[in-house]
């Protein structure tokens, strides 16, 4: 079976890769970079900081809330090398074999694009963090699954993952009183995946339909169930004990549980799946009854 | 850590695991956490930060650290640093 044998899809592909090919350009030489950048600036907004909407916010001053900018931005920059990796792996195992023969030209592009993102990311962390956060995460064992359901369930994640990202790069690329070194990457990065997301919509859409003609509702709830708890990993692993150590808060353990509890967090989660549920939902992938985000 | 210190941590680990999966019943200290289920990809960064917690301090994680929670005794020989 092509994956992409639908001529609506085919020519999404073909217009994204056109669009890659006249928006190219190199990170290599076009980004700017500066030799240092001051801890005490906002590093992002203090709206996107994990402390935003709680009590917790009002426990530090400015220089203390830049510093916790700094790092938790140090570590989303961190989280997107270690996400960039797996769907490196994952696309790269699929390109050029069978099923995949109308997605490969477009593939070429979105692999070459995100060892870009990766090594500016990365270089962004190192030049001004000194350091990339580690991957603490476990990688899920899909082995034993149908391979259709673990490609939708790949396809599915990378959208996902991308999309978090994307509202994160969007608001920190917009925001003027951010040092321009930090808005460039953010933008630069929002350019890319706003083509990433739409090839993933639609691919991912399409392959739930498969789905749903190959399996019955019990296996496509449970795929459903999977997916709700990969959106709420994903924004559980924005908090880590690790960036409020650095950042010099303590009891930073703590501090991570008692903010998944914040009713004001659960808001900005909201905010922050909002358009991704919107469209999950009218793709019938999550059911709107089920929903508790 | 002093074996006795270690010794203290385990009983907690346990609790915490089987708090998550009461049908386990029991965990010897050898069963397998991933195969049987008791730590899955999608709980396992909450499992990390509760053992450094209890542990006191950051677990470090290079190439392939999954065996390190492979098991209680694994936990407790390399998280704990139990002898
Ligand atoms: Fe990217
Ligand atoms: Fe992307």
């Amino acid at each position: 079976m092509d994956t992409v044998a639908n001529t609506d899809f085919t020519r999404t592909l073909n217009r994204l890769v056109e669009l890659s090919i006249d928006g190219y350009y190199n990170p290599y030489t076009e980004l700017q970079w500066e030799e240092a950048l001051d801890d005490e600036q906002w590093w992002m907004p203090a709206s996107l900081l994990t402390l935003y909407d709680t009590k917790f916010i009002d426990e530090f001053d400015e220089p203390q809330l830049m510093k916790l900018s700094k790092w938790e931005s140090i570590h989303f920059y961190s989280l997107n090398i270690h996400g960039i990796r797996e769907l490196l792996i994952e696309v790269t195992k699929r390109i050029h074999s069978p099923g995949y023969e109308g997605a490969s030209e477009f593939f070429h592009h979105f692999i070459g694009e995100e060892n870009e993102h990766m090594w500016f990311f990365a270089k962004f962390c190192l030049k001004y963090g000194s350091k990339i956060y580690p991957d603490k995460s476990m990688k899920m064992n899909v082995a034993e699954l149908e391979s259709d359901i673990q490609t939708f369930l790949v396809f599915a994640r990378i959208l996902i993952f991308e999309e978090i990202v994307d509202y994160f790069n969007i608001r920190i690329g917009k925001d003027e009183s951010l040092h321009p070194v930090i808005r460039q990457v953010n933008n630069v990065h929002h350019q890319d995946e706003s083509r990433h997301v739409a090839f993933g919509r639609q691919f991912v859409a399409q392959l739930h339909r498969d789905l749903i003609a190959a399996y019955g509702h019990a296996r496509l709830t449970e795929i459903e169930g999977y997916l709700r708890r990969y959106i709420d990993a994903s924004l559980q692993s924005f908090y880590n004990p690790a960036v409020y150590r650095d950042a010099g808060i303590e009891d930073e353990y703590r501090l991570r549980s008692a903010l998944l509890k914040e009713p004001g967090r659960t808001r900005q989660h909201e905010k922050i799946m909002g358009r991704t549920t919107d469209f999950l939902i009218k793709n019938g992938i999550l059911s709107e009854e089920n929903s508790t985000l | 850590m002093s074996t006795a210190e270690t010794a203290s941590l385990l009983p907690k680990v346990k609790a915490w695991l089987l708090a998550r999966k009461p049908e386990a019943g029991d965990i010897e200290m050898d069963l397998d956490l991933i195969e049987n289920r008791l730590i899955d990809s999608l709980g396992f960064l909450e499992f990390v930060f509760f053992l450094e917690e209890l542990g006191g301090r950051e677990i470090k994680f290079d190439g392939d650290s999954l065996h390190k929670f492979r098991s209680l005794r694994a936990i407790n020989e390399n998280i704990f640093g139990a002898q």
